[in-house]
């Protein structure tokens, strides 16, 4: 089974996409902003990574960045409320796989976990 | 002000309530106002920088609140619906906020939101920078929903 990490400042919706997920793959852990995902994707090195934008500390973009510098392999999908053109592309082109916009329906969800693996 | 942003936040708010909660929410008044400052015990403040910038001010009651929180997630239980209601209030006025952003942005523009804030409590007291503000208000099944708008446009940022 894959694992992933959840990064969402909301822990409303760390437990909405857990349950989600979890039918499919393991969540081996919760960050709730981006230096906290940091250590832990460092601590798990998870499949993939759920990833917020709007987060305190460090936000979701600076994380992305960081994480696919250091481990360009990351395989990271965006799900923020932020869905704004030029913040997909900026996403897109810092490496993320996808972008989910809040909100979602868990279906989508599923659907661009999948397609990270086949 | 434009008055446009008050259409851009009603349809955000509407569209959210009935995706995420079921909820359909039906506008009631449209106002002017010299600040962001809200009228019911629970408020989420959340900034916004970049192609606008200002505040946008949620306000509502407890029992409003309670109930975002269990039509986000009704399979919980109550003592734990309690401990998540800021949680689920903040993440809703996230979605709208963010939402609203993607309309106002367009195609080219950035607009960055702070991670919203949460006050609550009848005696607290927050003083708000005086901004002329739009504030709309809504009535559904479960309560009131105030939102204030109290943007400023910068034509030079991106």
């Amino acid at each position: 089974m894959k694992s992933g990490l959840i990064v969402d400042d909301a822990a409303v919706m760390r437990i909405r996409l857990r349950d989600i997920l979890e039918s499919r793959y393991d969540v081996v852990g919760e960050a709730g902003n981006g230096d906290e995902a940091l250590k832990l994707y460092d601590k798990f090195r998870p499949d993939f990574v759920t990833l917020d934008i709007t987060m305190p500390q460090l936000n979701g973009l600076e994380a992305l960045g960081r994480l696919i510098q250091i481990h360009p392999d990351a395989k990271v999908v965006i799900v923020s409320a932020v869905g704004q053109k030029k913040m997909v592309f900026e996403a897109i082109a810092k490496g993320a796989k996808d972008f989910i916009i809040k909100p979602f329906d868990p279906q989508r969800v599923i659907i661009s976990i999948d397609r990270l693996f086949t | 002000m434009k008055a446009e942003y008050a259409n851009v936040f009603i349809r955000s708010a509407v569209s959210v309530f009935r995706q995420e909660l079921g909820v359909a929410l039906s506008r009631k008044d449209i106002t002017r106002k010299n600040a962001p400052v809200p009228s019911l015990p629970t408020c989420i403040v959340i900034g916004i920088t970049g192609a606008v910038r200002g505040q946008v001010v949620y306000s509502m009651d407890s029992h409003f609140a309670y109930s975002v929180s269990r039509a986000m997630m009704p399979n919980k239980l109550p003592n734990d619906l309690k401990k998540l209601t800021n949680s689920a209030v903040s993440e809703i006025a996230n979605m709208i906020t963010g939402q609203a952003s993607i309309a106002l942005a367009g195609e080219d523009k950035l607009i960055h939101l702070t991670p919203p804030a949460v006050f609550s409590g009848r005696n607290m007291r927050l003083d708000f920078l005086a901004i002329p503000t739009i504030s709309l208000s809504f009535i559904s099944e479960i309560g009131s929903l105030e939102v204030n708008i109290a943007f400023t446009e910068d034509k030079g940022r991106q």
